[in-house]
């Protein structure tokens, strides 16, 4: 039994150790997220006053209502795209093929490299000068003219799956190397083939994996930023939108940008949490780990 | 619906070849672009449709050094991520202390709060970071852009870091103890060495964080404190995609050694913060 006045003390301690963060997270996240509320309600340029007008603008044009689903659709694509390619690469990966290790180094790429240079290689390589259209245009018969890759949106739907899906991936392939083997072996042994045992055993034991990673890519998909703005074009999501309003306009408009914000943060925390929500329900009892 | 279950199994029964197509053309669409990157950054002349540039140059990367002024800002961004790194790491340490070792009511809830930053895109509190910043004159300095930075590299200093406090053993604790131990010794010889690695690791991330951080620079930078994701914005807004590209390539080294050093020494989920929960 510890002393009344220990366990005061290890409050206090406890408290201390997690002051800088909490100086961290007030000033640089809680404090900024608020003066952000404060101008998305205020007249443009102003200081006092309050106003919906900020939302009322962006929300009653159809133009800023296409912005919405725009940054939906990229988001939502690229996850969905990124499950598929990282589903089958997990499987194998986990099968030590040969050469595994450098594969597994190829999926880290994305995550390390700056974004930046990332939009930049893929622009050069799937541009018309690209090598994927001279593959195309004097490899492939048929194929007269170039296709054009950048600055269209399946094409920016790709390269978000460039630079995203390795968090989906490198979270299904960690679950998938946790996984005991003997459940496998069970079902093998029960008369299961292979195909069943991926698809009845293997598949619904790492779906949270998946779900949880896929979280993951679309957080990244929906707040991406730097890719958009390079690679974007005519397509511009959400975080592009805000950028171009205190970029474009003399004066920036901050209130406008604000609100956006708002608009844009509103959106993420309400999908996320609704998407937990069906990934929890979908992990079973267990949930994700 | 017997077609579709045909047309499953002989993919199935395909694997092999089907798994290692795969493998190449995923590496394919990932080095590809870097490739094209460094080709075109020594290429000359390359306008027609061609495969490979028809003569090789290095003028380009005088150009970026000369007029990109490329040293200077890999100076910035060095200075920049190594004042983020120290900031993170040390709020990581002790937050990770307290979520990791110490018993509190509402852990989870604390920790959920204060790794909210993370479920939030960057661009919405970066417009509030850079307001507040412009009233106390911190942008354009090199404290004001790795503070912004902070906010995005602290939350991963914590992550990692209460999960490797967590997995210290108590056991290892008590029996140094038992070996008659004092505290500065049990310190020094058994709980740094084992907890050095992950204190590496949360270094390592943050520093990437900082170092591949472009949205809240946009918003805090200055003449003085251009960094090298900034930069190569700026180049490919100029146009001139040799340039850019011999930037790219200088500013790509880094995070090659970064990979490397996390395939050695660190797990690549602790990267992307899949673990325990999102």
């Amino acid at each position: 039994m510890t002393p009344h006045w220990r366990s005061h003390s290890g409050t206090l301690v406890t408290i201390l150790l997690l002051l800088p963060a909490l100086i961290g997270f007030f000033g640089l996240f809680f404090y900024p997220m608020l003066l952000t509320v404060f101008l998305s309600f205020r007249p443009e340029g102003q200081v006092t006053g309050w106003t919906l007008e900020n939302y009322a603008r962006f929300l009653s044009d159809p133009d800023g209502r296409w912005v919405i689903l725009l940054t939906f659709i990229l988001a939502l694509g690229s996850t969905a795209l990124s499950i598929l390619l990282s589903v089958p690469l997990a499987l194998i990966l986990r099968e030590k093929v040969r050469g595994h290790q450098f594969y597994r180094l190829i999926v880290l790429v994305p995550l390390v490299i700056p974004g930046l240079i990332g939009a930049l290689g893929l622009l050069l390589f799937w541009g018309v000068r690209g090598w994927f259209n001279l593959f195309l245009t004097q490899l492939v018969p048929f194929v007269t003219g170039p296709v054009a890759v950048n600055y269209t949106l399946h094409g920016l739907i790709m390269f978000y799956v460039w630079l995203y899906f390795p968090y989906t991936c490198v979270t299904t392939l960690s679950s998938l190397e946790s996984l005991d083997r003997s459940i496998e072996e069970a079902g093998a042994v029960s008369g299961a083939t292979r195909w069943q045992v991926l698809r009845h055993i293997v598949l619904p034991l790492i779906t949270p994996a998946i779900l949880a990673g896929s979280v993951l890519t679309f957080m990244a998909a929906f707040g991406a930023f730097s890719v958009p703005l390079i690679a974007g074009g005519n397509y511009r999501p959400l975080s592009v939108e805000i950028y171009k309003e205190i970029s474009v306009f003399i004066p920036a408009r901050w209130s406008a940008a604000s609100a956006i914000a708002m608009v844009m943060g509103a959106m993420q925390v309400i999908f996320l949490s609704l998407y937990m929500r069906y990934v929890r329900r979908a992990g079973g009892a267990g949930g994700i780990r | 619906m017997t077609l579709t279950r045909a047309y499953v199994r002989a993919l199935w029964d395909g694997r092999m070849i089907l798994g290692y197509t795969l493998l190449l053309s995923l590496t394919l669409f990932i080095v590809a672009p870097f490739l094209m990157i460094a080709l075109r950054s020594v290429g000359k002349g390359w306008f027609y449709r061609l495969w490979l540039p028809p003569q090789l140059t290095l003028d380009w990367y005088r150009w970026a050094v000369e007029v990109g002024n490329i040293p200077e800002v890999m100076k910035n961004t060095l200075i920049i991520g190594i004042i983020a790194t120290a900031i993170s790491t040390v709020i990581g340490i002790f937050a990770g202390w307290a979520f990791g070792r110490r018993q509190m009511p509402g852990k989870e809830v604390a920790m959920a709060v204060i790794l909210l930053p993370r479920m939030i895109p960057p661009i919405t509190y970066a417009l509030g970071v850079a307001k507040i910043f412009y009233t106390l004159e911190l942008v354009d300095t090199y404290l004001g852009v790795a503070l912004a930075h902070v906010s995005v590299c602290a939350p991963y200093g914590i992550l990692v870091l209460s999960a490797t406090f967590e997995g210290l053993d108590e056991r290892v604790l008590e029996a140094a103890d038992v070996c008659g131990a004092n505290t500065i010794k049990r310190f020094f010889y058994v709980v740094l060495p084992l907890i050095m690695p992950g204190i590496l690791a949360s270094m390592i991330f943050t520093f990437t964080h900082s170092y591949n951080e472009f949205t809240l620079t946009l918003l805090t930078y200055g003449p003085n404190t251009v960094t090298l994701p900034v930069r190569t914005y700026l180049a490919v807004g100029d146009g001139y995609w040799e340039i850019t590209s011999a930037m790219a390539v200088i500013m790509v080294i880094p995070s090659l050694v970064i990979l490397a050093m996390i395939q050695r020494r660190a797990e690549p989920e602790k990267l992307v913060g899949g673990f325990k929960g999102v």
